[in-house]
């Protein structure tokens, strides 16, 4: 079965001279709730950006569901939730969803059916014709995230999607990532909390200094690295 | 091509959403310029290559606002959708480099002809000035809006600070186009003023302008059609190879 992403050899060095990635090699199955854990640095988002062409890679080879992932067919199957907010401030909330539509291909008839559902979704019905630089926090979190389902893509890439998000709103969106993942959309998320990564995802890799230096299942890790959580594992396997 | 259709459009709303700036304030700027010099100084001046002065001023005001309004669209929009990363949203789309190059050049030519087509309907009953060569008044105008619209897209892309966008538009554009010959002739210019003016690249546009309007022109208006595409092309094409390469966009 084709992978839903795989890099080889992927090298990133910007300009200043630091490296990012260093021969990364990852395969993230079809269908996996995959998670990224790692140091601030280590390198999980400038993975992401290589893989949503958001970077200029240095060397080695990124695809996805078996294309190239600067080809036109792959990045209209990949979806990302940016870390930092990074809303259209000219745009509303239904602009922002039609607009991301658009761009990925859909018509205007299929992009404003798809927001409204998105609407919907994710609660944000009262804010349709709301500017995005006038929403509450939590609100421009879930349009981010509404955005990068919008064109239902087969890998959703989510970079720290719960960060200095209310307790409510973090278990409100795991909700929805997970019924995403039931639905057989393949996940890739990275995070600083280890409950979060240990509650959804079914394999986790450990990134550390641009290197992978361990996948497993939570319980598999814990036993590779004999320990008790998987804060323990963290622990031992960033020698922190 | 629906995604560079989309792009079209959301760089043309971000200009309608804010009309009050990017295209009243303009036309209201150059409308001022035309009743101070053109009719309330003008009457002191004589006739200049032939024409009153209200209407001499008129093509070098209605290139200048347009040019201005190209530049500082694209400039400013690209700009902030850099600083505010959701130019991410675009550069991850399923998007050819010159679909993005297109997109992003649209929203400026479309405020410049707003403010194009709103002067030229208020300018020309006031003031009566001629359109003596409509198609290569058109041909001027296109190739100006391609050429600022292009510089705009790459300071844009280049610039680290907004002081960048401005600093380029008031030190650069503004005083090239007032030293373009918008308000003279430069034949009255004594040497080397004569001269020099010749390598201001504005000067071409603005007798371009001149030309299609009035029919007279300071150089020939065949060089001043040429120039000024001789410039336009490669910057367009400098902006393409900032989207193909994502250098300055791509880390």
């Amino acid at each position: 079965m084709t992978p839903a992403l795989e890099t080889r050899a992927l090298t990133k060095h910007y300009d200043d001279g630091t490296v990012a990635l260093q021969d990364f090699d990852l395969t993230v199955p079809d269908g996996a709730f995959f998670g990224l854990l790692g140091p601030n640095g280590a390198g999980k988002t400038t993975l992401i950006s290589a893989v949503c062409n958001l970077i200029r890679i240095t060397s080695g080879e990124v695809s996805v569901f078996g294309q190239p992932a600067d080809s036109l067919p792959a990045r209209g199957w990949v979806g990302l939730a940016e870390q930092d907010i990074n809303l259209d401030r000219f745009l509303t909330v239904e602009e922002t969803l039609v607009y991301h539509g658009g761009y990925f291909g859909m018509s205007k008839d299929e992009a404003e059916a798809r927001a409204t559902e998105m609407i919907d979704a994710f609660d944000l019905r009262a804010k349709t014709a709301t500017r995005t630089p006038k929403l509450s926090g939590g609100m421009r979190r879930r349009l981010l995230l509404a955005r990068a389902l919008m064109h239902r893509p087969r890998l959703v890439i989510l970079d720290e999607p719960t960060a200095g998000v209310d307790f409510e709103l973090r278990h409100e969106l795991w909700r929805y990532i997970r019924q995403l993942h039931r639905e057989g959309t393949t996940i890739l998320l990275t995070t600083h909390y280890l409950e979060e990564a240990e509650e959804l995802c079914e394999e986790i890799a450990l990134i550390k200094g641009g290197h992978l230096i361990a996948r497993d299942s939570a319980d598999g890790l814990r036993e590779q690295y004999e320990a008790s959580s998987l804060a323990d594992v963290y622990v031992k396997a960033m020698g922190v | 091509m629906t995604g560079m259709y989309w792009l079209c459009k959301r760089e043309v709303l971000r200009v309608y959403k804010v009309w009050t700036q990017t295209v009243f304030a303009p036309v209201v700027s150059s409308l001022l310029f035309i009743v101070v010099f053109g009719l309330s100084l003008g009457g002191r001046i004589r006739m200049v290559e032939g024409f009153h002065y209200r209407e001499f001023i008129v093509p070098g005001l209605v290139a200048m606002a347009m040019m201005q309004a190209a530049y500082s669209n694209n400039s400013a929009s690209i700009f902030q959708a850099r600083s505010d990363r959701y130019i991410n949203d675009v550069l991850s789309a399923p998007m050819r480099p010159w679909q993005m190059n297109l997109g992003v050049n649209m929203g400026g030519w479309a405020r410049s002809l707003a403010i194009g087509v709103l002067l030229l309907a208020a300018a020309i009953p006031i003031t009566g000035a001629p359109v003596h060569h409509p198609f290569f008044m058109v041909a001027a105008l296109l190739l100006g809006m391609v050429l600022f619209g292009a510089l705009g897209v790459i300071v844009g892309i280049y610039a680290e600070t907004f002081d960048h966008h401005t600093f380029v538009n008031n030190i650069v554009i503004l005083p090239l186009a007032f030293l373009g010959g918008v308000f003279y002739s430069i034949n009255r210019l004594g040497s080397p003023w004569h001269e020099l003016s010749h390598v201001n690249p504005v000067f071409y546009l603005v007798n371009a302008m001149r030309y299609g309007f009035l029919g007279v022109s300071d150089a020939n208006h065949w060089l001043c059609l040429g120039v000024t595409a001789g410039l336009a092309i490669p910057l367009y094409l400098w902006a393409q190879w900032l989207f193909s390469s994502g250098r300055r966009l791509k880390a």
